[in-house]
Order: C-alpha cells, then structure tokens, then sequence
C-alpha cells in the first residue's frame, strides 16, 4: 500500500471513529429521552469533551495530511471532505448533548403523550437513522445511500413546521405541563438541525466521491 | 479565437520509434501551460517542437501540422528558421551561461542579430536583467564571470538572454529542476510575470509547480496526450483515470 493511501486509510478510521462516538451519544440520547434517565443524560454531557477532543484531532490530522502530501484530485476531495463531516458530526454530538442537557435539568419526567402528539420520537429515530446510513455511506462510498437523507430531512423540516400548532395544542390540553411541551419544542427544533447537518454531510461525500458540487443545488439531490 | 500555438494530428518518430501520437493542442496567447509525463512520454520531444530543435536529431520523421500565430512553423524557408528561434526562446533544465561575463551573456543574442549600438545594447540588458529578476543582484558586476554567480542566478541569466532578443514565445525544459527551493520559488514567480507578455510552455516533474504556475496543463503517457485542460481542472477532478493515477502518484 502507498503511503499516502496508508494515510487516507488512517484519517478515514479516525473520522469513523468519531461517527461511531457521536451514533452512541445520539442513541443514548434517546433512551434518556424515553426513559428520562438524567444520568444517561449527565453522562452524554460528560461524554461532549471526548468528541471534542476528537474534532480536534482529526482537524489536525488533515491539516497535518494537506501540508505534508500536499493532495491533488480525490485524495484532495477526500481530506477536504473529511475536515468538514467531522465540524458537521461535532456540530450534532452538541445538539445531542443539548438535548441531554434539557434531560437532566427538567425534574418531572415528560408525559408522553406530549412526546407522540408533537412527533419528537419519530424525529429522534429519523435524526439517528440519518447519521447511521451516513456513516455506511461514507464507508462502503455509497452515493446513492448518501442521497437517501434528503427525503428524510424534507420530512424533519415538515415536522419542525407543524411543530409549533402542535405545542399549542399540548399547552391547551396540559396546562399544568407547559414547561414540558416547551422542551419538547426546543428539543424538536435541535433535531431539525440534526437534519441540515445530515444533509451537509451527505453533499460532502457526493463532492469526495462523484465530484460533484450539489450544494445549493436542488436538481442533482 | 486565435491560438498562440497549436498543434493538429501531430505525430513524430525517431527512427522507427513513434515518440508522439497524433497530439492535437491549442495554446492560447500569454497562458502558461505545463506539460507533465513520466519519463520518456514525449513531453520534451513535444516541447522541441515549436523551435524545430528535433530537426537537429538524426532519423527524425514529423507529420501533421504545427503552427505558432496560425502559420505552419514545418512549412517555411530554411532561412526563416532563424527568426522562429528568436521568436522562442528556451530555457533549460541546466544552467548553461556562455564562458562571458554576465553582461555578453545577454548581449550575445542581439549581437548575433546584428544590433551593434552600444547604448542600445545596454538598454536591452538591463531591461532583460529586470525582466528575469535578476538586475538588483548582478548591476555591480556585469563584467565578472557568469560563471561567479550561483545556480539559481545563472538560471535567470538564461532566462534574462532568451528575452533580450525579444521572443513571443518561451519553452521551458524543467527550468528549476536542478535549483534549490529558494531559486525554484524565485523562477516560478518570474513565470507568473513574465506570462503578461509571453506565451510559456514548460515541461516539469514537480506536479506541484505544475499546479502553481500554470493555466492549463497536459498529461503525456507514452507519446499520447491523454488530457489537456485548465490546470484547475487536471488537477481537482481530471476526467481520465490514467491521469488521475499520475497526479496522485499511483502509477506504476
């Protein structure tokens, strides 16, 4: 094997690493969030400095790669692809944690029907099915499972805008739980960024792998 | 648009050897376009071509056409090879000064060409010394030995004598490939000027000078052009695969 392959081969199991780190604090997400484990929760937020330590790491790791093989071609869109999934994947690992944060500091656990009638689990589960296919996608070069997120993020956005009709009826018919329904809200309105996250990364593992820009495009998605 | 150079279906053989493969190039005016290859691909051979120093090479066969300002440069007077030359100038892989002082190094080319009025003569150095890059570092000591000054300035004193004798056009044979980075730095930011006024050619091994001084490179495998493209292109997302390969450095 080349060296500079060799290279790559080390970069791209750092960032996998990382995805898989940021899969658990999403996956742990949601059972505290269904479970109302605040220690689960504490743990997540206590676990956000390791995925910092790791955005860190595999920042330098590329600049380290961009100064020392100076890349051209693929293995320039793989390294420039790489820097940004991995600001990306640090950037859901803080929603997680923020997320997290709203667990620990509520003390009552949240009614349920609250959760189901807003649509906040379903959103959840989409959010962290999203990161997962990305994660295959990027690993077996998969384009086409890449594109998959797109209709899920249209879905997270349709979520995210009824969200709000949705809390008011919550607020009507729990008047006792309006702190909660308002979590739940603020909690959604993360998770829809979990999704322009996701999509981010999609259209950097297009760029990397078929070269094409799709960014800001809607055709080619 | 007009092309500077271009080159239709061009093929050459040395001996029964077939070193270029139908080449077709447009080269646009005052671009600098790098020609890369492995070893023995034709680059060099494709570069001789537009001052017909393969002429001077035994057993040499050319077809096609070859045009520099759209006349065919194979189809003119023997007498008129003298002015193609003057018109391209070349620099080489090696320094190779003239055993003069630096000044005569330069003046030697318009001497040559008939231009004997000194004040002339000395106008024309001093403007080719700036041109190269080279005036501040050699104006107190034009009459010592070019042969004094080092590697890399030598390289600029080949430079600066090709432009004295005011050419359109300049071949360069891996002009910084014998130069130490400073020099190397120095040559590339004098393409980067000199492609104001002159059209550039040079053939280079360093992929990454090829990537920061050219506007347009091509790809040469085994006397085959298999891509040519704006730099940017080649050297971000090349359509062919065997480009790709060289420029990444898996080929073997």
């Amino acid at each position: 094997m080349l060296h500079l392959e060799n290279e790559i081969q080390e970069l791209r199991d750092k960032l996998l690493s990382m995805w898989d780190l940021v899969i658990k604090q999403l996956d742990k997400t949601e059972v505290s969030f269904k479970t109302f484990d605040r220690d689960l929760a504490m743990e997540i937020e206590e676990t956000e400095k390791r995925v910092n330590a790791y955005e860190l790491t595999i920042d330098r790791a590329c600049e380290d790669f961009i100064a020392l093989l100076q890349p051209v071609a693929s293995d320039l869109r793989f390294v420039l692809s790489t820097l940004k999934i991995n600001t990306n994947l640090e950037r859901i690992a803080d929603i997680a944690c923020g997320i997290a944060e709203f667990i620990s500091d509520t003390d009552e656990e949240v009614n349920a029907d609250i959760i189901s009638h807003m649509e906040a689990d379903k959103m959840l589960y989409l959010s962290i099915e999203m990161v997962k296919d990305l994660r295959e996608a990027y690993l077996l070069e998969n384009t086409k499972l890449a594109r998959t997120v797109y209709k899920r993020d249209k879905m997270l956005d349709e979520l995210n805008d009824v969200a709000s009709y949705k809390a008011i009826e919550c607020l009507d018919k729990y008047p006792q739980q309006r702190r909660q329904t308002l979590h739940v809200l603020s909690i959604i309105r993360k998770l829809e960024r979990v999704g322009d996250q996701s999509k981010n990364i999609a259209e950097e593992i297009i760029f990397y792998i078929d070269a094409k820009v799709v960014k800001h495009k809607k055709s080619d998605k | 648009m007009s092309y500077k150079i271009e080159t239709r279906n061009v093929d050459l053989y040395y001996g029964d050897f077939h070193a270029l493969k139908n080449v077709s190039m447009q080269i646009t005016p005052k671009t600098v376009t790098a020609l890369i290859g492995p070893s023995g691909c034709g680059k060099s051979t494709f570069l001789r071509l537009f001052n017909r120093m393969n002429d001077l090479i035994e057993g040499v066969k050319i077809k096609g056409d070859i045009l520099i300002d759209n006349k065919d440069i194979y189809k003119i007077k023997t007498t008129e090879v003298d002015q193609l030359r003057r018109n391209t100038g070349m620099v080489f892989q090696k320094p190779n000064p003239f055993p003069k002082s630096i000044f005569e190094n330069v003046a030697y080319g318009l001497r040559v060409n008939g231009i004997h009025d000194r004040k002339k003569i000395e106008e024309q150095v001093e403007k080719s010394l700036k041109q190269a890059a080279l005036w501040e570092e050699v104006k107190d000591k034009l009459k010592k030995s070019a042969f004094e000054i080092s590697g890399g300035q030598q390289q600029r004193l080949c430079i600066a004598r090709a432009l004295a004798v005011e050419p359109e056009v300049l071949l360069m044979d891996e002009p910084a490939s014998a130069l130490d980075p400073i020099s190397t730095s120095k040559i590339e930011e004098l393409i980067y000027e000199l492609k104001n006024n002159f059209t550039i050619l040079i053939v280079t091994h360093n992929m990454q000078q090829a990537s920061r001084v050219s506007d347009f490179t091509g790809f040469f495998l085994l006397g085959d052009l298999v891509e040519f493209d704006k730099t940017k292109k080649i050297f971000t997302n090349p359509v062919k695969q065997q480009t790709e390969n060289y420029i990444t450095g898996r080929f073997g």
